[in-house]
């Protein structure tokens, strides 16, 4: 590869200087001329039929503009691959917080006030909130009777438990012999691990606002991280014609995983096309809470067979996944979990079941591992439970079972960029693992933990790029890859800079407008950089087809001949021969500005497809599963105190492969960012539930990581390993989602170290750790 | 009914008319424009609307409105002056210290009032004072950093 300019240079982000002055826009901050504000009347039980809804004296209350319920939308479900969502509940809740009935009013006290004037009747049906519960065969309720007739995506249809009529998904591999792997094994080891419901708690809540043009077509601006998804739920949803429909997102106030599906979009919209005026549909922090999607809790058994020198030899893994009360990106999830029993160790036989599992309980979707932060917690334990056992050390068992370069894994691909050994090796060295442990103090105990993370990104997918060149030599890209802080105009702009060989700031981005930005499956999966990154380098190359196409005429040399930098075209070896960009328009009558005189604009576009193997669906295995794995490894230095169970983590270092960092600055973003929520899901976060309603709604009873819990920067570090990718732009894959994964597993490992306690539940809360040392002294 | 206020923001002086149920943070989004404060909880936790009234730092969302009758309010549309971008917005953007922004202003309105009364802090004392902010997306790392980074600019 030739030198790099701006790729691989850390520039400063692109949108760091509207966020720093308060003038990014956000959708959270629109309030529109003429504008409504809605308010939602919420289910209070966890499962019921609703017998009736008399909204009479809410109508009557002045301010009051519109009101919606099922009634008046299409009866038509939406979904994340399985189609089993009302947008708003039809005949029957299936969790506190479904909405039922919308107010659009001209303040939000006068729509807060007219739901407490609406009266719904419901009859209560049986909850289930157990995972294990659920996916019995004769369950205490099944929540969606007409499971199997609902609609589903032919790109990985559902597989469904004749025996088990509330599992909505469930995922298989085979790999090997099982029975003939424990067979050789000389011990057998088997543990059940946990892990709770977190909420993303993106500081920006949901929101949407809609307006219903006069000639029918609607405009919805959403803090969304998937624009051509949320378009398509809504079309879904409202039936309606796609081309009807325009989504604009701006800056999104956090993502992580929680804003993919319609939770405030198509009640605006249904509101704004009903009473003819703009709607804002803000959800409060307890709405967040309630009625967002949330991170499964899983219940995970691991049962490995093991030779005395370390060497696994079977592994058979069940993974349950709380799945609340609609599938939506859950649905995905219960195969895409399976993944992290996958990307990292060498197994030669191997079995894995993975269920979804409905619950009368928030809806479990995509949050920021997608599963694989449950399993490889479960993954990670174990090892650390089988060096116990065979008293060899942890990071010593861990060598000995990664996967190499090149290796078959338990799902049938091939192994490629590969940077465990390295983020383990260095984070060993950092955390300076094999060094004496700091002194302890009183009945604070030190000590140090490693654990390793995998997270696939998927596939297939696509990602669309348009390039337009302008006169004065700008370069503007328009992508629809969602801007939700992982920093994706940056790096894409990086990228088409390096292609046209201009300063960074010559580059444009436009993002966020499903009327002028193409396609994108959107901002999951750790997936933007690779997936749009190639979408925006082939747009690069057929930009400057069409650039080489003019300018060959004016320099009079072949196309293949030409090259571009700066804004100018040159012939290759002859730098004296060159014409700007602009010398190729001409200019038009009355100083109008300048066109090009064939072919309208200097555009280029290209489609990044991601191609993926069809996996066989009794085995899961397929040559092309995903479309890479990012690797990386977190070491942990934690204080326990022995008398009250309380965890600081004093130090944390996470290495990480992301194949090539195109910015790494924003790599180490990630990874700090990564070590904070990884440390918020292994300490502190875990929503509570009485009977289905959500006990701590809000941020003084959920408790998330301050500055205070998270070591400062002389004690935080990370570090960029880059085994390059032979398919991702630059060699790059993606890093978002991996950064959290293995923080979880550390801590576990350290708190062993300082006070000889093996944890399976995450978090790993003050009573938690104080009831295991109680345990312990018994 | 609605009751007088006399606001002054970033040296302007607003006469309004609100509801004394109003509280600061949703006067300064809704009725003057000024969005950069933001809204993440409304209960106090989360630090988003944190604005600087009399040279102290608070939670907007806590305030109502009527009390800050006659206060001077400093948001983070008033921390650059004359098109020069403060210190601590220089070094939020020189050590990444932004990534999808919503905690920003807020952040930035801490990080200035610990700065006027602790121009010297140490990292934990920036890590302490910041306690009150929550960000979702950095981890705090190169918050605390760029917050070294302008007391560093600033003592110069
Ligand atoms: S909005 Fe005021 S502290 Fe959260
Ligand atoms: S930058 Fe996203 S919450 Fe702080």
């Amino acid at each position: 590869m030739s030198e790099l300019n701006v790729v691989g240079k850390s520039v400063k982000r692109y949108d760091a200087l509207e966020k720093v002055t308060g003038k990014a826009p956000f959708v959270y901050d629109m309030f529109l001329p003429d504008m409504l504000w809605a308010k939602v009347l919420r289910s209070p039980y966890p499962h019921a039929k609703i017998i009736k809804i008399d909204t009479t004296e809410a109508e009557k209350l002045p301010g009051v503009v519109g009101i919606l319920t099922a009634a008046d939308l299409p009866k038509t479900n939406h979904g994340a691959g399985l189609i089993d969502e009302p947008t708003m509940a039809i005949d029957r809740v299936r969790f506190v917080g479904e909405p039922v009935v919308a107010v659009a009013a001209e303040s939000e006290d006068i729509a807060q006030e007219a739901l407490t004037l609406i009266d719904v009747e419901y009859e209560e049906l049986p909850g289930v909130f157990d995972p294990e519960i659920a996916m019995q065969t004769n369950p205490p309720s099944i929540i969606h009777p007409d499971l199997r007739s609902y609609s589903f995506s032919p790109v990985v249809p559902p597989a469904f438990d004749d025996d088990k009529p509330n599992v909505y998904n469930h995922y298989k591999i085979r790999h090997g012999n099982l029975e003939a792997g424990f067979q050789q094994a000389d011990v057998v080891i088997e543990n059940r691990f946990t892990t709770a419901m977190m909420q993303h708690c993106q500081m920006e809540p949901h929101v949407a606002v809609a307006r219903a043009e006069v000639n029918g077509d609607i405009t919805v601006w959403t803090s969304a991280q998937t624009i051509y998804g949320i378009k398509q739920m809504l079309c879904d949803a409202l039936q309606m014609s796609s081309s009807k429909v325009r989504v604009i997102v701006p800056y999104v106030g956090g993502g992580y995983g929680g804003k993919v599906e319609i939770k405030t979009e198509a009640i605006a919209v249904g509101l704004a096309m009903k009473t003819r005026r703009p709607v804002r549909f803000a959800f409060t922090r307890e709405e967040v809470f309630t009625s967002a999607s949330v991170r499964h809790p899983s219940v995970i058994y691991v049962k490995d067979g093991v030779k005395k020198d370390g060497t696994l030899v079977a592994r058979e893994v069940k993974v349950i996944l709380n799945g609340g009360a609609y599938s939506a990106y859950g649905y995905l999830t219960v195969r895409n979990a399976s993944f992290g029993a996958v990307g990292t160790y060498k197994v030669p036989n191997f079995k894995l079941d993975s269920y979804g599992v409905y619950t009368n309980l928030p809806i479990g979707g995509a949050f920021r591992g997608f599963g694989s932060n449950q399993v490889c917690w479960a993954i990670e334990c174990q090892m650390d439970r089988i060096a116990d056992h065979l008293n060899i050390d942890p990071v010593e068992l861990r060598r000995k079972n990664l996967l190499s370069e090149g290796e078959i894994n338990v799902s049938g691909e091939t192994t490629h960029s590969y940077g465990t050994k390295e983020c383990l090796e260095k984070v060993v060295e950092e955390i300076g693992y094999n060094q004496p442990k700091g002194e302890s103090k009183g009945p604070w105990k030190r000590g140090r933990g490693i654990g390793l993370a995998n997270k696939y990104s998927i596939a297939p997918t696509s990602s669309c790029a348009i390039i337009k060149l302008h006169d004065d030599g700008y370069v503007e890209l328009r992508t629809s890859a969602d801007e939700m802080g992982q920093g994706s105009r940056t790096v894409l702009a990086q990228i088409a800079a390096e292609e046209f060989n201009v300063e960074f700031d010559k580059v444009k981005v436009v993002a966020g407008d499903t009327l002028i930005t193409p396609y994108d499956q959107g901002s999951i999966s750790s997936r933007t950089t690779y997936n749009t990154g190639n979408a925006v380098r082939l747009a690069c190359e057929d930009a400057k087809r069409q650039l080489f196409k003019q300018a060959a005429k004016k320099l009079e040399a072949p196309p293949e001949k030409l090259e571009t930098a700066n804004g100018r075209v040159f012939v290759k070896g002859s730098p004296d021969r060159s014409i700007a960009f602009g010398d190729l328009f001409i200019p038009t009558m009355f100083a109008s500005g300048k066109v090009l005189k064939q072919g309208a604009e200097l555009l280029g576009k290209a489609t990044w497809y991601q191609f993926a193997s069809a996996e066989d669906k009794e085995t899961g295995q397929g040559t092309r599963v995903v479309a890479f794995y990012i690797h990386g490894a977190t070491g942990a230095e934690v204080e326990v105190n022995e008398e009250t169970g309380e965890v600081r983590v004093i130090k944390a270092v996470s290495a990480f492969d992301m194949g090539k960092a195109i910015n790494p600055e924003l790599c180490e973003q990630q990874i700090e960012g990564g070590i904070g929520m990884g440390i918020g899901a292994a300490l502190y976060e875990e929503m509570a539930f009485d009977n289905g309603a959500v006990l701590n709604p809000n941020f003084m009873d959920y408790k998330i990581p301050t500055s205070r819990e998270i070591p400062g920067p002389s004690n935080v570090k990370s570090f960029i390993v880059e085994a390059n990718h032979p398919d991702g732009p630059f060699g790059a894959k993606g890093i978002g989602e991996g950064v959290t994964i293995s923080v979880g597993p550390a801590i576990q490992a350290a708190i062993n170290d300082a006070v000889g306690i093996r944890l399976g539940d995450m978090p790993m809360t003050r009573e938690r750790v104080f009831q295991a040392l109680s345990r312990k002294k018994a | 009914m609605k009751y007088p206020l006399k606001l002054h923001v970033n040296q302007r002086t607003y006469n309004l008319e609100v509801y004394p149920s109003q509280n600061l943070r949703d006067v300064l989004r809704e009725e003057l424009g000024l969005t950069g404060t933001k809204e993440g909880c409304s209960t106090g936790n989360c630090g988003a609307c944190t604005v600087i009234m009399n040279g102290m730092s608070v939670k907007s969302c806590l305030i109502l409105a009527l009390q800050a009758d006659g206060k001077e309010i400093l948001t983070v549309e008033g921390l650059s002056t004359n098109g020069q971008l403060h210190p601590l917005q220089e070094s939020f953007i020189d050590k990444q210290a932004v990534q999808c922004g919503y905690c920003t202003p807020g952040m930035l309105m801490s990080a200035k009032a610990l700065l006027d009364q602790n121009p010297n802090p140490t990292e934990e004392e920036v890590r302490d004072g910041l306690h009150g902010n929550i960000c979702r997306c950095t981890g705090y790392v190169k918050i605390v950093e760029a917050v070294l980074d302008a007391a560093e600019k600033i003592g110069q």
